[in-house]
């Protein structure tokens, strides 16, 4: 197989990087951005497979256009007229970072040592797809943190983004052979979801004077 | 054995209302009587497209569109059938109704009929999508259906722009999007297991795959499962993953909640059928898994609508249960239990769609919906007040109405498998049911108001756009609880193409 495992894991580990950044910077602008750059790297990693499986360069462009351009064009614009700074969370930066890295590190551990549980064919759970099945469920754990445990409502649709990204970078693993049509269709249907999304949330801070979800309970059981 | 006939009656039943859709938004904006007009006739042509296809059914007729990509069996036929049915009236009742309450924007102008245009083209749209979801026989392009319901309905739910809408629409959005996403996992996973297995074909194509679910690793499977519940459970209202269905079809316009509760949660429903019932041969353990969290919703729903003031959020939670009588009826595993949940599955449609509309009617009169408000306004408003009571009395599971009939074979059907406590949890739930909707309909409709908003004089009956879609409704569960033989047909066709899945080949 020709995959250069090397660039994987770095790409890897530089990705998982930037996803943290993007959980835990303060300054909504700068989250984006790092995101972008996120995006930016999942797209190297899609092309360092697509050595192997040509259709993933498609999937790649795909990729970068919905999650490297569109969506922090579709961010940075929602941000501009929300504000920049975060609505703080509970949970401090020290400790988040803390916690962020005790999962990330025993995610790792428990994925690489049971991804036979979970992958579909025997091909699946070798070598780099099974780094990246790794990879793919550290990032989703991470996304979910961020979605839970995050106030800013903007936040959380950047926790939602990385919690999609990694399921998108899981299917390079799991379905290389996939067609083109069902990954563009994935893939469009998040951005539209997250333009959605910052769309109400917009709508809420002009309601509301705040993108603050704790302000958010008018409804409840 | 039934060959399939390409036919483009296949695309035309989601692309009319597509089509529809655009029209409706860019001529809307020279008059909004365009948009209006576009919205009934986008649901309409959807509709008369869905009776033909479902006349090839009757046939023995599998359509098929796109190469293999679209397939129309009874299952789907039936659900196409229920999603226009349900779609005319609520376009009809939205025509009046959407143009009572009106909107302004940040300075305070009239800005009502210039976001209409957006409402009847999301509303055809949210059509089209579901149209697609019940004809599409490609399992990634099914989650991609669900997920696209789910956009186009967003804006949908929180269409009013006020506080509690705007909450409503980011929390329907957030949670819904989060949960399919454990479907699209779950759809990939299967698709990538069975690809080996499906050398040649198209490993996408759900009527494919239902050959090879016992051939997948176990461990897969289950993961397979577990994530497909999660994720089209949590769009069909199965409790834990409930949430957000409260809160949107409380705080979206009512014609749009008579299409979230009636339509949008049964295509989900029926996406969870297509998906977990071909691994009931391979792993019968499964049922009793389905059928116990059917159970629990049924009972959660029931508890929690008991405890509501507001009216849309008490037929939400009602929803909630309903949909676990589904759940349970699809789970017992047998042709009576698949019978059972699919004929409750449209007298829920027809009686919650009509609920939703009377309570729409309720809310265009008073401009008020709580229990605690209302009262007394069966003198006033006579056929809302009828229309009410049927609705409610069907989804009580009363004779001489469909629900009565529908719950009756779900609990023929637990009776036939063994599984009592699940029948004593429906008759336990249709009782409080009863003692909730007939609690509700006494105090909103007979003593007296409770407050000044009830007791004005200008409350007076709707208009007749408004209650010639309900008394439509409001006839379908008559005729289906007094003659439930008319459905049969469609529905034995429907159950066996699950039941012969069910059966292992």
């Amino acid at each position: 197989m020709p995959y250069n495992a090397r660039l994987i894991e770095t790409l890897s580990m530089v990705m998982i990087i930037t996803s943290v950044a993007a959980v835990e910077s303060h300054n909504l602008k700068r989250a984006a951005a790092a995101y972008c750059l996120q995006a930016l790297l999942i797209c190297g990693l899609i092309l360092a497979f697509a050595v192997g499986n040509p259709a993933l360069y498609i999937w790649a462009l795909v990729a970068f256009i919905t999650k490297a351009v569109l969506t922090p064009w579709f961010m940075m614009r929602y941000i501009g007229k929300t504000g920049e700074e975060e609505v703080r969370p509970i949970i401090g930066f020290g400790p988040s970072v803390v916690i962020v890295s005790v999962m990330l590190v025993s995610f790792y551990k428990l994925t690489h040592t049971y991804v036979h549980v979970l992958a579909p064919t025997p091909e699946s759970a070798a070598g780099v797809f099974r780094t990246n099945l790794a990879i793919a469920l550290t990032v989703f754990v991470l996304g979910l943190y961020a979605m839970l445990s995050r106030r800013d409502a903007i936040k959380t649709v950047i926790g939602l983004c990385l919690l999609e990204n990694a399921v998108h970078l899981s299917l390079v693993s799991l379905a290389p052979n996939m067609r083109e049509t069902a990954l563009i269709g994935i893939a469009t249907e998040v951005v539209v979801t997250v333009y959605l999304l910052l769309y109400v949330i917009s709508g809420i801070r002009e309601k509301i004077g705040t993108t603050d979800t704790f302000e958010l309970a008018e409804l409840h059981w | 054995m039934e060959q399939p006939t390409p036919s483009v009656l296949v695309q035309l039943v989601f692309l009319i209302p597509a089509v529809a859709s655009i029209l409706a938004w860019l001529l809307g904006r020279l008059h909004r009587a365009f948009a209006e007009l576009i919205g009934l006739l986008g649901a309409a042509g959807a509709l008369a497209v869905s009776v033909v296809i479902v006349g090839s059914a009757l046939r023995g007729e599998i359509l098929t569109g796109w190469g293999r990509e679209l397939r129309v069996d009874s299952l789907s036929a039936l659900l196409v059938l229920l999603i226009s049915a349900v779609g005319v009236p609520a376009a009809l009742f939205s025509i009046r109704y959407m143009r009572h309450r009106r909107l302004h924007d940040a300075q305070g102008r009239d800005i009502t009929d210039a976001r209409l245009p957006a409402f009847y083209g999301l509303f055809l749209l949210f059509m089209a999508t579901m149209l697609w979801g019940c004809v599409t026989n490609n399992i990634i392009m099914l989650y991609v259906a669900v997920e696209a319901t789910t956009i186009a309905s967003g804006l949908l739910v929180a269409f009013y722009w006020d506080r509690r809408s705007l909450e409503a629409g980011y929390k329907y959005l957030m949670l819904l999007t989060v949960g399919i996403t454990f479907a699209l996992f779950a759809c990939v996973l299967l698709y990538a297991s069975a690809a080996p297995y499906l050398p040649g074909v198209n490993a996408m194509l759900i009527s494919e795959l239902r050959g090879v679910a016992g051939l997948i690793p176990r461990s897969v499977a289950i993961f397979v499962v577990a994530f497909l519940v999660v994720g089209f459970g949590t769009k069909a209202g199965i409790a834990p993953f409930h949430p957000w269905l409260p809160d949107a079809h409380a705080e979206a316009p009512s014609p749009v909640s008579a299409l979230l509760s009636g339509v949008m949660i049964k295509m989900a429903a029926y996406a969870l059928a297509r998906t977990v019932t071909i691994f009931f041969p391979a792993y019968p353990a499964l049922t009793v898994f389905i059928v116990v969290l059917g159970s629990f919703t049924m009972l959660l729903g029931g508890v929690m609508a008991l405890a509501q003031d507001d009216l849309k959020r008490l037929l939400a939670y009602s929803t909630v249960s309903q949909m676990g009588y589904v759940i349970v009826g699809l789970g017992f595993g047998t042709y009576l239990g698949v019978y059972g949940g699919l004929f409750h599955l449209v007298t829920h449609a027809a009686a919650k769609a009509l609920l939703f509309l009377s309570v729409g009617a309720v809310i265009y009169a008073t401009s008020a919906r709580s229990i605690s408000e209302l009262g007394g306004l069966s003198r006033r408003m006579p056929i809302t007040a009828v229309c009410f009571f049927i609705g409610a009395f069907s989804i009580a599971g009363m004779p001489p109405f469909g629900g009565f009939m529908s719950k009756l074979t779900i609990f023929m059907a637990g009776a036939g498998v063994g599984m009592w406590a699940a029948v004593g949890v429906g008759v336990f739930t249709s009782l409080l049911t009863l003692v909730v909707v007939f609690r509700a309909g006494q105090a909103v409709f007979w003593g007296e108001p409770k407050s000044a908003a009830a007791a004005l004089e200008s409350v007076r009956e709707v208009p007749a756009s408004l209650w010639a879609a309900m008394v439509l409704l409001a006839g379908v569960c008559l005729l289906l609880g007094v003659y439930p033989q008319l459905a049969y047909p469609l529905l034995n066709r429907a159950s066996l193409s699950i039941a012969g899945v069910l059966a292992g080949h």
